[in-house]
């Protein structure tokens, strides 16, 4: 591109997005507010919010697991007076319903799709907003209302949803569950599925259309590659889980059967197992939907923090693409133990097994940027190393369950539960709050608190590792999951002492974040006012004051080159530092130059 | 295959050591096999990443210059590259035979296994929240006087093929028997198939594996496994006992399907 090209894309892209004069009143100011920014942090704070609510029934559980049928302590004398502050069985399957639906939908999604999606790819491609900032403030304002009906089902008549998160039929239908919060429930899934895919179309869009001139896809941060690949997921299977919660909801409310069989199905009924395929063949994907941006986050940390070019920038990206790609059809391993054709089961086992590659691929890249780099351990770093760590040890995990042999013993185990709590639960967890520590400051214009952020991370990274190996040695020893006393069981009492001690790790990890909720709220007021670029990092995003004004950025950057032109020799003997910002222009010395780009 | 115990014994802190359970079945080896080679494989591979880990960040502080490489050019990735393809032919290769080999030779076997003399046929009914199984009795045939009915507690022989067709009143259950290293889901208006071949005499726990609703943690059954004289004596016995209980007109007790009609899923 010569710089006559990029002035006129720029002129282009700049009569695109004319710079509105900003928000004065209230409600245009936080309430319907159409700046990405703004709706970036109402996600955020919506998510956090329900992440402590989540966190909350997942101590519930830990205490149900570890004291079966005793009162509850804080919770039992408030919150379940009415069940003499003891869990019962019915409500022990509310609990863990609950605990995973608001987990993936309405926090993970939220915060590290919701937030950072919306945060970080405009700045990132030095756009000024969203390609649809109206439909952007909709998304938003609908998933808000997904949040209600989810509020709304804890009151529900008959209590909340209860058929687990995978919501099988008929168990989930009114034979099961009869209750208005398991409707609610069907209904808050169907409903945060179209905010998804009205957020989903908007970001790519975005990436697609505003991209600033010289912004190319091999120059795009990491992070806006997992983005950009979580929505193309998201639009492509969002509609079929809402298809098979439509259906569902048609079972429970209008008396069709499309997912009842057995003795209260009417002229042969339908196919519970219709509703599997519907669900997983959203569900794998959706694995990815929360893992995508992680991996994104921490590999852009990586390379930040190692002060090194990400390693392999283009296989990362081949690689996460080809993991995009493969996730729709491997979502067969879920359902080896459903009668499944054998052939089919085959046919997914190898594809499933096929995906370690692209994975092992992006794994090894990591590695490789942080090798012979100038590391410094700032708290994002360290949630991103925890990222790595904590993925590591949930892909490796996942080997098992891919197979169908070993399935066999492994399904609905505890050992599942143990792998996908390190990689849609850790991981996500661990980039999310490394993204935070590392965004803040471009966020709210004041830094978090390193002491604070360190003893964080230790109580997190320990208390997670500790609490999803719990289940994975337990699941290894073959207790079953979302049994509310395991010990009734000969065969499972053994493994007694094994789960109080993974509770335990649970509390202090639990009330260790308090930690975090102290540093975050704090920060706004008393942390130290952030420069520009507090990191030394060089994408767009830190070339603009700290906090983004609320047109990013006054003239659309020219972009020079990639996202981690970190360490390069040739630029730190020119501009005495370790980085340079991705549009920022080198003066050209005759000869010396050409000469650097001739050896790149 | 019990080369990990000490593994097992590392984890063994405050509490009991934790290993697979013990496997009174004949085939189940197979299982555990893949589960015990992939193990070997995933520890070394976390060791030596966590020991990577922190070699590069305790060796190269910030006081350590940057090695400036973006690994895009063939010479650099292509270390990537390989060392992902051997992972894949070591760890994933193995596991991908084995279970392979092992689905379509033992597990998926049903022909072998009803050829085999002395295989053991039961139907199982799976409702909230409790194990219906019927045995054909000795005209062979199901739904007829002479079937032995049992609730949550059967029997089979030693040493000899237990194949089982199931299915589901209601919701999804799970019929799985870890001893016995098998399992298989109960889903209303489907037939599904699992078999195993007991190895040890004793009882052993029949466990709801699928969330079924609030008691979804007390349906528990068991399987006793007799030595096949006695067995054969247990049968014979019940049989009788069954067709002198008989009641034609108690509708609850009539359920079971033809067996051969369900033998088509090769």
């Amino acid at each position: 591109m010569t710089a006559q090209e990029a002035t006129f894309n720029r002129q282009v892209i700049e009569a695109l997005q004319p710079i509105h004069a900003p928000p004065t009143t209230f409600w245009s100011k936080y309430i319907w507010s159409l700046d990405h920014k703004t709706i970036g942090k109402q996600y955020l704070w919506a998510g956090l919010l329900f992440l402590l609510v989540g966190g909350t029934l997942a101590m519930m559980i830990r205490w149900q697991w570890a004291f079966p049928g005793q009162p509850v302590p804080i919770l039992g004398p408030t919150v379940l007076r009415s069940s003499g502050g003891v869990i019962g069985p019915g409500l022990y399957m509310q609990i863990f319903t609950m605990h995973g639906l608001i987990m993936i939908f309405f926090a993970i999604t939220p915060v590290l799709i919701g937030a950072f999606g919306n945060f970080c790819i405009p700045l990132m491609i030095g756009a000024r907003d969203m390609a649809f900032p109206w439909l952007n403030a909709l998304s938003f304002w609908v998933f808000a209302l997904s949040q209600c009906l989810v509020i709304g089902a804890f009151f529900g008549d008959l209590g909340a949803a209860g058929a687990g998160w995978t919501t099988y039929p008929p168990l989930s239908t009114n034979i099961g569950t009869p209750g208005t919060g398991q409707t609610l429930m069907v209904a808050a899934v169907f409903v945060t599925g179209v905010a998804s895919i009205m957020g989903g179309i908007n970001y790519v869009t975005t990436v697609i259309r505003l991209r600033a001139p010289g912004m190319t896809y091999m120059r795009m941060p990491l992070t806006v590659w997992g983005q950009f690949l979580t929505a193309i997921l998201n639009v492509l299977f969002i509609p079929v889980l809402g298809a098979g919660a439509l259906l569902l909801l048609m079972d429970r409310l209008f008396g069709t059967q499309f997912f009842i069989a057995g003795a209260a199905a009417v002229k042969g009924g339908g196919d519970p197992i219709l509703f599997q395929h519907l669900f997983w063949i959203f569900g794998h994907p959706e694995v990815y939907i929360l893992i995508l941006p992680a991996w994104g986050i921490a590999a852009d940390l990586l390379a930040f923090f190692a002060r090194k070019p990400a390693h392999w920038y283009k296989g990362t990206v081949l690689a996460m693409s080809a993991v995009t790609i493969l996730s729709a059809v491997v979502y067969g391993h879920h359902m080896f133990q459903t009668g499944m054709n054998p052939m089919l089961g085959q046919g997914f086992t190898t594809l499933t097994l096929i995906i370690s590659i692209p994975a092992e691929v992006l794994f090894l890249n990591w590695l490789r940027t942080i090798y012979k780099g100038s590391i410094r351990l700032t708290v994002p770093m360290l949630f991103a190393l925890g990222m790595v760590f904590v993925f590591g040890l949930g892909g490796l995990t996942g080997l098992y369950l891919g197979a169908a042999t070993p399935d066999i013993y492994l399904h609905d185990t505890m050992f599942v539960v143990g792998h996908f709590h390190f990689t849609m639960a850790a991981a996500s967890f661990m980039a999310s709050i490394a993204g935070l520590y590392f965004w803040y400051p471009k966020m709210f214009g004041r830094m978090m608190n390193t002491t604070l952020g360190k003893i964080h991370f230790w109580f997190s990274a320990v208390g997670i590792t500790a609490v999803f190996t719990g289940q994975l040695l337990v699941g290894y020893a073959g207790q079953n999951r979302r049994l509310w006393n395991p010990y009734a069981y000969d065969i499972f009492k053994p493994l007694h002492g094994l789960n109080q001690w993974t509770s335990y790790f649970a509390f202090v990890l639990f009330f260790a974040q308090a930690i975090f909720i102290w540093n975050f709220l704090s920060s706004m007021y008393i942390g130290k006012k952030a420069e520009a670029n507090p990191w030394q990092v060089g994408t767009l995003e830190w070339s603009i004051t700290s906090p983004a004004p609320v047109h990013n950025y006054d003239a659309i950057p020219i972009v020079q080159r990639g996202p981690h032109e970190l360490s390069n020799p040739e630029l730190v003997r020119r501009l005495g530092r370790d980085w340079v910002g991705q549009a920022e222009v080198v003066a050209e010395e005759p000869g010396a130059a050409r000469m650097a780009q001739g050896a790149r | 295959m019990h080369s990990l115990n000490c593994l097992a014994l590392l984890f063994s802190g405050p509490f009991e050591p934790v290993n697979l359970l013990h496997d009174a079945s004949e085939f189940g080896w197979k299982i555990d096999e893949t589960i015990t080679e992939t193990t070997v494989f995933v520890v070394i591979l976390f060791i030596m990443t966590v020991v990577w880990m922190l070699w590069s960040v305790f060796m190269n502080g910030p006081t350590h210059k940057a090695v400036f490489e973006d690994g895009a050019d063939f010479k650099s990735w292509r270390w990537t590259a390989l060392i992902a393809a051997l992972i894949f032919i070591v760890v994933d290769g193995p596991l991908l035979v084995h279970s392979t080999e092992f689905m379509w030779g033992t597990f998926f076997d049903f022909k072998g296994a009803e050829a085999k003399p002395g295989a053991v046929r039961i139907e199982v009914n799976a409702h909230q929240w409790a194990w219906n199984a019927r045995y054909a009795g000795p005209d062979g045939t199901f739904n007829t006087a002479d079937d032995i009915v049992v609730l949550n507690d059967i029997v089979v022989p030693q040493g000899a093929p237990v194949i089982f067709q199931i299915t589901s009143t209601d919701v999804i259950h799970s019929f799985k028997i870890p001893n016995l290293r098998m399992m298989v889901d109960a889903v209303p208006g489907t037939v599904t198939r699992m078999w195993f071949q007991a190895k040890e005499t004793g009882v052993f726990e029949i466990v709801c594996s699928q969330h079924c609703g609030a008691n979804h943690y007390k349906m528990r059954g068991t399987v006793t496994v007799l030595p096949k004289a006695e067995y054969d004596r247990w049968a014979q016995v019940t049989s009788v006992n069954a067709t002198r209980a008989f009641d034609s007109k108690d509708m609850e007790a009539h359920w079971g399907w033809d067996w051969a009609e369900h033998s088509r899923i090769e």
